[in-house]
This record gives structure tokens, C-alpha cells and sequence, in this order.
């Protein structure tokens, strides 16, 4: 008890300490602004990486939260999934998991588990595992799979550092870096324990992204290998790889209409596409897909017309203009018709498969609702509210924009990228909210160039305006014009640079103006093909100025910062698996329930039992009770998920049948009405309802359970059907004794119970948690006398059988 | 089960005499059994009729209404509760209205149209039904099946299904085991208008491509469709596009009545108040980053950075403002 509170104590102190730590960071990021990246100094030299290193510092703890309040513990649903496999993997190697068939899942089906899932996260953590036990550092696998997410955390600040830096220099990449690492919209998906696919899906993401625009800038095609490589690790990994196979694509189709085709651009997407592709295939979940599926469509048409385009560039080489003229038509028309019809004849014949529904559910915003239930009732599919956007990006949502404006005005062959990523990933973020993991990273890189350069403006000194004029960059009076100017600037241009050198050095701040003035006129040629007309600029003369900025913009930082702790302390990091309540005097009471049920399962099942409960909880109860599941967080079969939704929804009699059917040995519920836990079976009732409806409508009917005015009632107005309904029987099965017999009160419902409660006769209660959040009854089997259950019941509790049952025989 | 068996047969026996005393002493009863269902017949008659005269549709009131769905009765029905006249409204009546008329139409196009028929009963000619039914909100849509004594109906969920002709044939489907095919008639205005801004966009895409180009490329265009796209992503709109809130509402409880209640609901004013919002502090940031260094005069250029920092931070506030509104337990506030 004593460790616990001195636990809580440091937890509470770490907290304090934090925001401290990250202002610290924060300064020292301007310092370096000040220093400019492109100074080489020592100092600048020393200071970037230790920066970096801090930053990747603050990234982690800064996910730390729920591992100092609880425990090094995997959190929600889907992790224990992968945890599972996890385990699986490092005990029994890696052939075995490929081939691994869970039969524990998924009953009585079983589950494929290596041709079912992206086995990314799996095998790095399994690796990390392997390498530390060769270097005899003894960890368990579980505390590798808590910090990973954390831990690659520091490695996505680094490649917003990297992809950063290509677009404007190292201290705009520092920003960002800074950003993307305390960004909540990141968080919220990696803190530690949350060992899901997105925790190394985000690096894998950024850093792919890095190095395709630089293998564009390069034209290398060791560039190009290497964004396949990391676009195949990424495949591995996270579902989320489609939008890297639409965006680069959709990058390379716009520079070609932008007239900016090149060698560079057409080596690099070649190389991306040919061996990204087929690496890509290798996974088995994803198979032939890339050549199938409409999802990849645009990247192989892609590059089929950066072939032909390099092809008819070839041929234009060769072959006189007008008849080249003659060529390109044909050629266009040729190409064009036997595409239409290709695709036609392919598409009609079922080679190419139609749009998968969740990806459908992407652009006509209604068909999800309509079509496909299971989709709909999934929380993280969506919309984004406003309020979502400022809660996950706070004062990066506005620096955003300013950000994309600014990569307009540069314009280059990665800027174009950046412009693009941003536009679509604000889009597919607005359709459903679990895609705002997308939108951060483009959103940080974004904000950190806007909010660098206004440090630029604002902290640099004169000769900085100076060399903020494109062309006059070699005018630095502090270092000779010659050394720098022979690489970008003609001799023209040198004599204006010396000149305009000879009178800077002379001149204070003012006048550094009108030695720009000056090489204005020589410089203009050159503004013009590099910075589309830039005008002319002037420092920011009144000190006054600079201070007002200054220091309001770095308020907004250290507000950004406390905004930043304060959602993810509050909001992004509890397990869910442990929850955790204020009582009445101040004291924390942790609710351990769900645990509790868990191991009681584990402990008290024989080996090989069925339990049903809602999908929701599949994942962990086979992570954690080790018994078999009927339907889990993943199941696809529409129709299997319906049956347990039927099971729940109807009377007790219909309802045994499918138990009796799937050998359910046990079913486990949720139930929130004691301690107020509002995500429990019964509001998740009206989706079971629902999607049972899709499959069984003659069985189960929603409207059946609305009150005549339309109400979801649980009390003394709740219909007869609702009432008779298994989930509302055992939800509310002796709920009335726990008052002593009256006023039974639901706390998530508000509603008053009545006093008698429902009775059971096909299940029996076999185990209840501490706080009533879990309860778990054990089905009955057959009556030893081939009585009804409903008779034998009654019987057992030695009541008389009512006259009307026997006139019914 | 001899027992059972000896009850059944006495039951069998009771039932068989008092039928044949029934068969014996009234037997005008017989003749009585026949026009009931003759009664029906011209009733499905007259039905037919009327429902022939109005492409399938059968305009009822609170009389016809109980006339129509009298027990016992050989057809289903299909009787749509709305409110069309323009007091009510009703945006959602005026809105199902044509699907539910192509429904009905794509049935009438069946010789044998007496297994359903399809009614509206407007609220103005039948207020004592809504009463009956217990309605409060139209439209709202009963599907009842054929039957000799129950009572049962099927509510159609609008908020499921949707207001599409098709879903409604097919929800009709799954009920009665009748198929309706929906055919949409050919919409030339609409076909017609399509191909003359298709032709009218083309247009003006060759003519701008033929002016240089200038235009299409110009990457001010761009930018600003971008920002543009970027600002109403951020703000919720695609939100809005989904779930289809209000504009606004009136104000109660003293909070201003275009900010919706709850953190994860939002009304469409407020998404554009929001939005503007967003590119007026982007706007700042921008001028700010770019148009302060192109002023000459110190003064003035001391000014301009007052001007707009102020304006940023007012607007900064007001956004935590509106977020505070929305989640009032969130503790950061800039200036107010």
C-alpha cells in the first residue's frame, strides 16, 4: 500500500516536472532557430543532435503515463491480440506462427492466424526480443511489446526531423520534430501498452515518405530501393499502407501534369513500384491484391504511363517533329482504347475485385451506414467533429495551412508532395476520426515550416534578411562572397555580391536595406526564375516588433505544450483495461474487474471452453482467460457475428438453441449500471440488435425494443421483447437484490429498476466481479428428465407448474 | 399422454357438434360468411380501381383509413403517415414523397396488384389516426401485413434505411415476399443539364488552356482551392456531410445558440464559424510571415505587426472560447 502511494506520489511529481522539461526543449529549439541551420558551427553542430535526443526523450515519457499510474500492462482490445501472437511468435518461432492455425478463435471456424494478419509489429518486436536475450539482457516480451510504441515514437520525431529538413532546413526539422513528438494526435495511439499496428505504422510512414522525396530530389535508384524496402516493412505492418500507394502515385501523376516529368522522377517511382510491389506481395494477407484490387489500381496505372511518357520522350529524340506529331496521337488513342477496354473486360470478369467496403465507406460517406452495419458501430470509423481536431493538433491546426501556403510559394517537386498529403489526408481525417493518425505527421511538418519561418522573420539579423532575397545569398558580409557564390551565382552576380558586400560591411542594419535595393535591379533575373517575382523585403526594423512576436509565439508553445500533457494525461492514457475512479474524499479507486473476470475464467474453465461475448472482447479474453472465443475484434463473417448478436437478443428459448449449437459452455457480459461504466453490452445492445437484424430479420426486429414513442427503455417501460431478451436478463439478473429489493437504480441509464428482476432459466450465474462490470454465467446443459429448462427450474425452486403450461401440451 | 390424448379427442368431439348445431340452425349464417368475402372482393375491387387511377396510390382519410384496414382482409397495406401541405414544414415528407410514389408505381405496373396496396394519409385528413398510432414525428411509414385478426405492424425505420425508393422495396420485400422493382423514370432535365455543364466545363477548360494556361496554372488558383479544401476539412464538414445536423438552434440555457451541446455533435453554423475562424488566424500567420517584411515605412511596418498579432491573438482566444463551450472542463484560455 505504502509503495503504491509513493508510486502515486512520483507519478504526480514526474508530471509536474514534465511541462518543465519540454519549455526547456522548447527555448533550446529557438536557440537553435536563432543559430540558423545552415551556420556550421560547432556549436550548432553539438546542439542538433542532443536536441534530437531530447526530443526523442520527451517523446517517450511523455507516453509513460498510464505504465506510472497502473502498471506495465498491454492495453484494449486488439493488442492482446497481437501480444498473443506475439508470445506465439518468440516461444515457437517464426514458421510456426506463419503457419500457426488458432483454433481457439473464431469458433467453431478457427482462424488462419499467418495469412490474416500484417505481421509487422509481431516480428519487431519478437526481433528486439531475440537481439536483447542474445546480448544476454534478460526482458520479457511483454515489456517489449509495452515500449515499442513509445520507443519508435522517438523514431518518427526523427524522420519528421529528416523529411522536415528536405523541405526547408534543419531547424524547421527540429520543430517539427518537436511537434510530432508531443502531438496528441500521435499519441493517442502510442502510448506505452498500446502495442498496436499504427505505434510503428507512423514511423514506417514518415520515414517511407522521407525517402521518396528524396529519391525524387536525387533521381537515385538506391533511393527508390530503399523507399520499397521501408514501403514493404510498412505493408507488413499497418492496413494504412494503401494511402502511401495512392499518394505517391497521385505525386508522380501530378508533377507529369505540371510538365515536370524527369529522369530523376522516372527513376525513382520505378524503382519504388517494381520492387515495392512485389515485396509487398510476399505478405500473404495481402497476396495478389496490388495487381487486383482498385486500391492499387492508380499506382499501376501510374506507372504504366511514366513508361509510356519516357517512351515517347525517347522516340521524340528520333523521329522529326510532324511525324512525331502523327505518332503521339495514334499512340494516345491506341493506348487509351485498349486500357478502356482491358479494364472493362477484366473488371466485368472479376479478375480486378470491386472496392472493398471499408474502403468504400472512404468516399460515399452514406454507404457505410446503409450497407454494413459492423462498420458503422465501430467508434473509430466516424466522422471527425471539429472539436476532434483541436483537441489532437491544438495550435497546429492553424499554423497548418499557413505552413501549406508557404510550401505553394517555394513549389518545388516535394512541395508538391506535401501539398497533396495535405489536402487528401485532411479529407480521409474528417470521414473517420481513427485517420487523424495520418493527418499529424503532415500537419506538424507543415505547422514547423510556418512557425520556423516566422522565427526566421522575426529573430534573424539584417544580414539574414539579406540572404532571405534569393539571389543575394552569397552577400553574407560576414564570409567572402566568393567562397559561396561560384556554385549558385554567375560572375554577374558575384561583381553585385561584392559590391553589395563591400557596402554591407560598412553599414549597420539600416542600410543593409538599401544595399539590397541595390542588387535588386542585377538580382531580379534570377528572383524571377527561382521565387516567381519575389518583391523585396526589409528586416523588421522596430525591435518592439520582434519582442511582441516573439514572445506571443512562444506562449503559444508553452501552451501548446501544457495542452499537450494535459490531453494525453487525461484523455490518451488509460488502459482501459484497468479503469481508474476519484472517491468521494479525493482517493483513487482502481477498478480492476475486467482482469478479475478474466483470470477467474482462466483459472475455474476446463481447458478447452467456449465462451461467448460480444466481439469486443474476444481479443482479450483469449489473451488473457486463454478460452475459446466465438467472435473476436477481427471476425469478418458477418453472419457469425450476427448469430451472437441473435443469441443476445432474443428470449431464452430461441437463444439456447444457437447456444446449444456453438457449444457455448459460458457467456460473458458487461454490465456498468452499479459503478456508472457507460460502455457496457447494454448500450451496445441496439448495434447487436442491429447487425443480428441484417442476417435474421425474421428472428430479431430493432423496433421491437423502442418503446411506442421511440425510446430505449430499461426500466418499467422497457417493451416485452426487450425484456425477454437474454442481454437484458442477465444484465439485470438479481440487480434488484443488491438494494435490498426496491429502488434499484441503473447509474449509466438513470433509470429506476423494478423491484422484481428478471429470472433465468437456460443459464445459470456462474461468477460476478467485485464492481458488477463483468458477469459470467455458465449455460445449462440438457435436463436429466427431458423437461424443458423453463419447467425444471421452476421446479427446482419448488413451484407449482401453472396450469396453462399443461394446457398448451 | 393417454390422458392428453383422451382430452384432445373430447375437445375434437365438442367442437364437431357445436359446428354442426351452428351449421343447422343458422345456416343463413352461410350466406352471411359469403358476402363477408365478397365484401372483400369488391372491396379489393374498388381498391384496384382507385389505385390504377393514381399510379398505385391510395389517398386515404381517417374514414377509409379504418374502411381499408377492416378485418378480415386478403391484402397487406402499406400506408405512409406524412404532413405535405406547406404549414407543417415538413422538409423530410416532401422529400420520401416522390420515392414512396415510384414505389407504389413500380407495383402498379403488375397485373395482379391485390396482394398490397399503398396509401398516404396526410395529417390534415386524418389527425384522429395520428392520434391512434401514437405519432408524433412524419413521415412515418406502417407496413401491415394480410391477415384475418392481428393486430401487428411494421414501422419503418427511416433513419436506417434511408429515404430511397429501393431500400423501401426491398425492406417491403423482406416483409410480405412480394418483389417491387423501382424504376426511376428517365430524368431529361436533369440528363440534359449534365450534358450541358459537361460540355459547358469543357469549354471552359479549352479556353482557358487556349489562353496560355495561365489560369489553370497559376498556383495562386491552386492555393487558394487548396486552403479552401484544407479549411472546411478541419472545421467538420465532412461531419456535417454525414450526419446531416441543424443550421442552428435557438439559444437556451444562456449558451450562444449556434455552438451545439456535447463535444462530439456540432450544428453547420458552427462548423463555419469555425472555419472562418481558422483562416482568419491563418491569415494572420501568413501576413505575419510575408507581407510585414514588404512594408518600407518602420511606423507603419510597427503598426501592421501590432495590428496583427492582436488580431491573432483575439481570434486564438476566441477559438478556446468556443472549445471551452464545448468541453468546459478543459482549464487554457489565452485572453478571456
Amino acid at each position: 500500500m505504502e509503495k503504491l502511494e509513493s508510486l502515486e506520489t512520483e507519478s504526480s511529481m514526474l508530471m509536474a516536472k514534465r511541462p518543465y522539461l519540454r519549455k526547456e526543449i522548447q527555448l533550446l529549439e529557438q536557440f537553435a532557430a536563432i543559430m540558423s541551420s545552415e551556420s556550421s558551427s560547432t556549436v550548432a553542430r553539438v546542439l542538433k543532435p542532443t536536441i534530437l535526443i531530447l526530443i526523442a526523450v520527451v517523446a517517450i515519457s511523455s507516453r509513460l503515463f498510464s505504465i506510472i499510474r497502473f502498471e506495465s500492462v498491454i492495453h484494449e482490445f486488439d493488442p492482446w491480440f497481437n501480444y498473443r501472437t506475439t508470445q506465439h511468435l518468440v516461444k515457437n518461432g517464426f514458421y510456426d506462427f506463419w503457419n500457426w492455425f488458432d483454433e481457439k478463435s473464431w469458433y467453431p471456424l478457427g482462424r488462419v492466424v499467418g495469412g490474416t494478419v500484417y505481421p509487422g509489429i509481431m516480428v519487431t518486436s519478437a526481433l528486439i526480443h531475440n537481439v536483447l536475450h542474445f546480448f544476454n539482457f534478460p526482458v520479457d516480451i511483454r515489456n517489449v511489446c509495452v515500449f515499442l510504441a513509445p520507443m519508435f515514437s522517438g523514431l518518427t520525431a526523427f524522420s519528421a526531423y529528416l523529411l522536415t529538413k528536405e523541405l526547408k532546413d534543419s531547424s524547421a526539422g527540429l520543430l517539427a520534430a518537436a511537434f510530432l513528438g508531443v502531438a496528441p494526435g500521435y499519441i493517442s495511439r502510442s502510448v506505452a501498452g498500446s502495442y498496436d499496428n499504427e505505434g510503428i505504422a507512423i514511423f514506417l510512414l514518415v520515414f517511407t515518405f522521407y525517402l521518396w522525396i528524396k529519391a525524387v530530389k536525387t533521381g537515385s535508384a538506391f533511393f527508390g530501393l530503399l523507399t520499397a524496402l521501408f514501403y514493404f516493412y510498412m505493408v507488413s505492418a499497418w492496413g494504412g499502407y494503401v494511402f502511401i500507394t495512392n499518394l505517391v502515385p497521385l505525386h508522380a501523376f501530378t508533377l507529369l501534369l505540371m510538365g515536370r516529368f524527369s529522369n530523376r522522377l522516372y527513376v525513382s517511382y520505378s524503382t519504388f513500384y517494381a520492387v515495392g510491389t512485389l515485396l509487398s506481395m510476399q505478405i500473404p494477407f495481402v497476396g495478389f491484391q496490388p495487381t487486383r484490387t482498385s486500391e492499387h489500381m492508380a499506382a499501376l496505372g501510374v506507372f504504366g504511363l511514366l513508361q509510356l511518357y519516357a517512351f515517347a520522350e525517347l522516340v521524340r529524340g528520333y523521329i522529326p517533329p510532324k511525324q512525331f506529331k502523327a505518332l503521339l496521337k495514334g499512340g494516345i488513342a491506341a493506348v487509351v482504347i485498349i486500357a478502356s477496354v482491358g479494364l472493362t473486360i477484366l473488371s466485368f470478369s472479376g479478375v480486378i475485385a470491386p472496392f472493398t467496403g471499408r474502403f468504400y465507406s472512404l468516399y460515399d460517406t452514406g454507404y457505410a451506414k446503409i450497407h454494413i452495419p459492423i462498420i458503422a458501430s465501430v467508434s473509430e470509423h466516424q466522422p471527425t467533429a471539429w472539436t476532434s481536431f483541436f483537441f489532437d493538433l491544438q495550435m497546429l491546426i492553424f499554423l497548418f495551412p499557413a505552413g501549406v501556403y508557404l510550401c505553394f510559394k517555394e513549389l518545388k517537386d516535394e512541395h508538391v508532395f506535401i501539398i497533396l498529403y495535405s489536402v487528401f489526408a485532411s479529407y480521409f481525417a474528417g470521414v473517420m476520426v481513427r485517420l487523424m493518425l495520418t493527418l499529424t505527421p503532415v500537419v506538424c511538418v507543415s505547422a514547423a515550416i510556418a512557425y520556423s519561418t516566422l522565427l526566421d522573420t522575426y529573430l534573424e539579423t539584417s544580414e539574414h534578411v539579406l540572404a532571405s532575397t534569393k539571389p543575394a545569398i552569397a552577400v553574407t558580409p560576414a564570409t567572402p562572397a566568393v567562397i559561396e557564390a561560384p556554385t549558385a551565382a554567375t560572375s554577374e552576380t558575384k561583381v553585385a555580391g561584392k559590391k553589395a558586400a563591400a557596402k554591407a560591411a560598412a553599414a549597420a542594419a539600416a542600410s543593409a536595406a538599401a544595399a539590397a535595393k541595390s542588387t535588386e535591379a542585377d538580382a531580379k533575373a534570377h528572383a524571377k526564375a527561382t521565387a516567381d517575382g519575389e518583391k523585396k523585403r526589409f528586416p523588421i526594423f522596430n525591435l518592439d516588433s520582434r519582442m511582441l512576436v516573439i514572445l506571443q509565439l512562444t506562449w503559444f508553445l508553452f501552451m501548446f505544450a501544457w495542452h499537450c500533457t494535459y490531453v494525453t494525461s487525461g484523455s490518451y492514457s488509460s488502459p482501459s483495461i484497468v479503469l481508474a475512479s476519484r472517491q468521494q474524499d479525493g482517493s483513487q479507486m482502481i477498478i480492476d474487474d475486467f482482469r478479475e473476470a478474466y483470470y477467474w475464467l482462466r483459472k475455474n474453465t476446463k481447458e478447452d471452453a467456449k465462451v461467448m461475448s460480444w466481439w469486443d472482447y474476444g481479443y482479450q479474453m483469449a489473451g488473457m482467460a486463454n478460452v475459446t472465443t466465438l467472435v473476436d475484434n477481427n471476425t469478418w463473417n458477418n453472419t457469425h457475428i450476427a448469430t451472437v448478436g441473435k443469441a443476445m437478443s432474443t428470449s431464452e428459448e430461441v437463444s439456447y438453441k444457437v447456444l446449444r449449437q456453438h457449444d457455448v459452455d459460458y457467456v460473458l457480459i458487461l454490465f456498468g449500471g452499479v459503478i456508472g461504466y457507460s460502455g457496457d453490452d447494454i448500450n451496445k445492445f441496439l448495434w447487436m440488435i442491429r447487425i443480428a437484424e441484417g442476417v435474421y430479420p425474421s428472428d430479431v426486429k430493432e423496433t421491437n425494443f423502442f418503446t411506442p414513442r421511440g425510446e430505449y427503455k430499461v426500466d418499467h417501460d422497457a417493451t416485452k421483447t426487450m425484456r425477454d431478451s437474454l442481454m437484458y436478463k442477465m444484465s439485470y439478473y438479481r440487480f434488484a437484490e443488491l438494494y435490498g429489493g426496491g429502488n434499484a437504480v441503473d447509474h449509466v441509464r438513470n433509470a429506476r429498476m423494478p423491484s422484481e428482476g428478471p429470472t433465468l432459466s437456460v443459464l445459470e450465474e456462474a461468477y460476478t466481479t467485485e464492481n458488477w462490470l463483468v458477469r459470467i454465467y455458465k449455460v445449462k446443459d440438457l435436463d436429466n428428465l427431458g423437461r424443458d429448462l423453463k419447467d425444471s427450474t421452476a421446479f427446482d425452486k419448488g413451484r407449482v407448474r401453472k396450469v396453462s403450461s399443461l394446457k398448451k401440451k | 399422454m393417454g390422458r392428453q390424448g383422451l382430452e384432445n379427442i373430447l375437445f375434437f368431439t365438442v367442437t364437431l357438434a357445436l359446428v354442426t348445431l351452428l351449421i343447422a340452425s343458422f345456416t343463413p349464417s352461410f350466406a352471411n360468411a359469403q358476402t363477408t368475402e365478397e365484401l372483400i372482393a369488391k372491396k379489393v375491387s374498388r381498391l384496384n380501381a382507385k389505385a390504377s387511377m393514381s399510379k398505385g396510390i391510395i389517398e386515404l382519410d381517417s374514414l377509409a383509413f379504418d374502411d381499408v384496414l377492416a378485418k378480415p382482409r386478403n391484402y397487406s397495406m402499406v400506408v405512409l403517415f406524412t404532413a405535405i401541405s406547406p404549414e407543417f414544414q415538413c422538409v423530410p415528407c416532401k422529400n420520401f414523397d416522390p420515392e414512396y410514389r415510384l414505389v407504389a408505381a413500380g407495383w402498379s405496373r403488375i397485373p395482379d396488384k391485390s396482394q398490397i396496396f399503398f396509401g398516404i394519409l396526410d395529417f390534415k385528413a386524418g389527425q384522429s389516426v395520428f392520434q391512434k398510432f401514437n405519432m408524433n414525428s412524419a413521415p412515418s411509414l406502417l407496413y401491415f401485413p394480410a391477415s384475418d385478426f392481428s393486430e401487428s405492424f411494421d414501422r419503418y425505420d427511416f433513419g436506417k434505411s434511408g429515404f430511397q425508393a429501393e431500400s423501401l422495396a426491398n425492406w417491403i420485400n423482406v416483409r410480405s415476399g412480394l418483389k417491387i422493382e423501382v424504376k426511376r423514370p428517365f430524368d431529361f432535365l436533369a440528363f440534359s443539364l449534365k450534358i450541358m455543364g459537361a460540355a459547358g466545363s469543357l469549354g471552359l477548360a479549352h479556353f482557358l488552356y487556349s489562353r496560355g494556361g495561365k489560369v489553370i496554372r497559376s498556383k495562386y488558383l491552386w492555393a487558394s482551392v487548396s486552403l479552401f479544401l484544407i479549411f472546411i476539412f478541419i472545421s467538420g464538414h465532412m461531419w456535417n456531410q454525414i450526419r446531416h445536423p441543424p443550421y442552428s438552434m435557438p439559444s437556451r440555457d444562456g449558451r450562444p445558440g449556434f455552438i451545439a451541446p456535447g463535444f462530439q455533435n456540432q450544428f453547420g453554423l458552427e462548423t463555419q464559424i469555425i472555419a472562418i475562424t481558422y483562416a482568419v488566424l491563418c491569415g494572420g500567420v501568413i501576413s505575419l510571415m510575408s507581407s510585414i517584411p514588404r512594408i518600407e515605412s518602420p511606423s507603419k511596418q510597427r503598426l501592421a505587426v501590432m495590428v496583427w498579432m492582436s488580431v491573432t491573438s483575439i481570434m486564438y482566444s476566441v477559438l478556446m472560447f468556443f472549445f471551452r463551450a464545448k468541453n468546459p472542463s478543459y482549464p487554457f484560455r489565452l485572453l478571456f
